[in-house]
């Protein structure tokens, strides 16, 4: 056998088999070829594939090339385009310029959009109807979980304790993670914390990390039934439900403030 | 100018064939490629007129149908097998000959990488060099592929004729 003055490797082969090799090295290859016919065989069933894929993706240089891939005929759109768009930022300018001052000078008029705060007190009161009459699995993870607060604050993205409502008669029984609908400029999922007193009254708090504006703002309604008192700070927005009268729901509503909103030196934020 | 849209032109029929033979489908196909020239002429800029422009635009081409194929994956669409095949009018004339719509699926079913990497190198005729460039891949990875997509074809195709006794290393 001559003696090869290269190696013959698996990549020789295929440099073979797709005809990238020059006519010395593909001689060589074809002497080895001779002596190893499983190599043979490989290079065989290669070309094999090869000339299927020819087969199935036959060559485009023969068919006529559609008008809308004529690179000259691109370029002249792009130019055009740019063109146009300069006439545009323009014309939007314009419109920027006077739609502001109708929006500006007549915003008395307009109606005033549904706030964010709605939509929060509204899923909040949705999420407190739907799971209070629930008797045993009226929370996803009960409060004896060691994790619960952990995976809420992880999962709301903002650090929370549940607050202890125990010298108002009120046990913690758990709580539950709830989507959100970021259409509406609520952020993120929220957490329900549900607590219960010894007549079976149940209060669901509905916390959510801080709205983008993270205004502060307290509110207080009256829907289907139950009351909801809402409010919301730089870090988190808080809407507390339950079917007690107004004055009980706010000396609630205020104890569960002071701790969701105490910091590490001691203080909570004012009142 | 003229003579960048020129060069491009030229490369037109071999992006058509290698957009179809990724997506299989010659209207996916052609609004890749056009996406791919306006690319290419918006950022002209970007192309270093040392590499050879076919490579270049080929690289475009792999990113845009990359990005496409993310995209519709997020989106779960899939593509009809139905508007992709076209069935073989002869049945193959030899047997141990790899049956065309056999081939087809099977090449369906490589993985991404390695099916890009194959359709380049033998579509394309292109160089192990050019082809590593466009995919942006060093040779060696282009050469891992190249064997694993063979390998893989052979097994999806059970177009050994005779059973195999050995890989080749």
């Amino acid at each position: 056998m001559t003696r090869e003055h290269f190696a013959i490797t698996a990549d020789v082969l295929h440099a073979y088999a797709d005809g990238q090799l020059g006519a010395t090295e593909r001689a060589a290859v074809e002497r080895y070829l001779a002596a190893h016919p499983d190599a043979a065989a490989d290079v065989a069933a290669w070309q094999r594939q090869n000339e299927a894929m020819h087969a199935l993706f036959p060559s485009a240089a023969n068919e006529a090339v559609p008008a809308r891939l004529s690179p000259h005929r691109i370029a002249r759109e792009i130019r055009s385009a740019r063109r146009q768009s300069i006439m545009n930022i323009a014309a939007a300018v314009a419109l920027v310029v006077i739609g502001s001052g109708i929006g500006w000078y007549g915003r008395d008029y307009l109606t005033p959009t549904k706030a964010a705060s709605d939509y929060l007190i509204e899923a909040a009161v949705t999420a407190h109807s739907l799971y209070v009459k629930e008797k045993t699995r009226a929370v996803e993870v009960g409060a004896d979980a060691p994790n619960l607060m952990t995976w809420l604050s992880n999962r709301i993205t903002t650090p929370i304790d549940a607050p202890n409502l125990t010298a108002e008669g009120y046990t913690f029984l758990g709580g539950r993670l709830l989507p959100s609908d970021p259409g509406k400029g609520i952020p993120g999922p929220a957490a329900q914390l549900m607590y219960e007193n010894g007549e079976a009254q149940r209060v669901t708090l509905y916390i959510t990390s801080a709205l983008p504006d993270k205004e502060e703002a307290w509110q207080f309604e009256t829907l289907s039934g139950v009351e909801a008192y809402y409010w919301a700070n730089d870090t988190i927005t808080c809407t507390v439900v339950a079917a007690l009268p107004e004055a009980e729901l706010r000396m609630l509503g205020r104890k569960i403030f002071e701790q969701l909103t105490w910091r590490p030196d001691g203080t909570s934020a004012q009142w | 100018m003229q003579q960048f849209l020129d060069e491009i032109e030229e490369s037109v029929p071999a992006l058509r064939r290698y957009a179809r033979a990724l997506t299989r489908n010659a209207d996916r196909a052609d609004d890749l490629v056009q996406d791919c020239i306006e690319r290419a002429i918006r950022k002209k800029a970007l192309w270093k007129p040392t590499g050879p422009l076919k490579g270049w635009l080929f690289r475009i081409l792999l990113n845009l149908y990359r990005n496409e194929l993310r995209t519709s994956r997020r989106r779960g669409d899939h593509v009809a097998v139905e508007t992709l095949l076209v069935e073989p009018a002869v049945a193959p004339a030899q047997p141990g000959r790899v049956a065309l719509s056999e081939m087809a699926r099977a090449i369906d079913t490589l993985a991404a990488e390695q099916r890009e990497a194959l359709l380049l190198v033998v579509l394309e005729g292109m160089s192990y060099a050019e082809a590593a460039e466009a995919i942006g891949i060093p040779i060696g990875t282009l050469m891992s592929r190249l064997g694993r997509a063979r390998a893989a074809l052979r097994t999806l195709t059970g177009s050994g004729d005779e059973p195999r006794l050995r890989t080749v290393k």
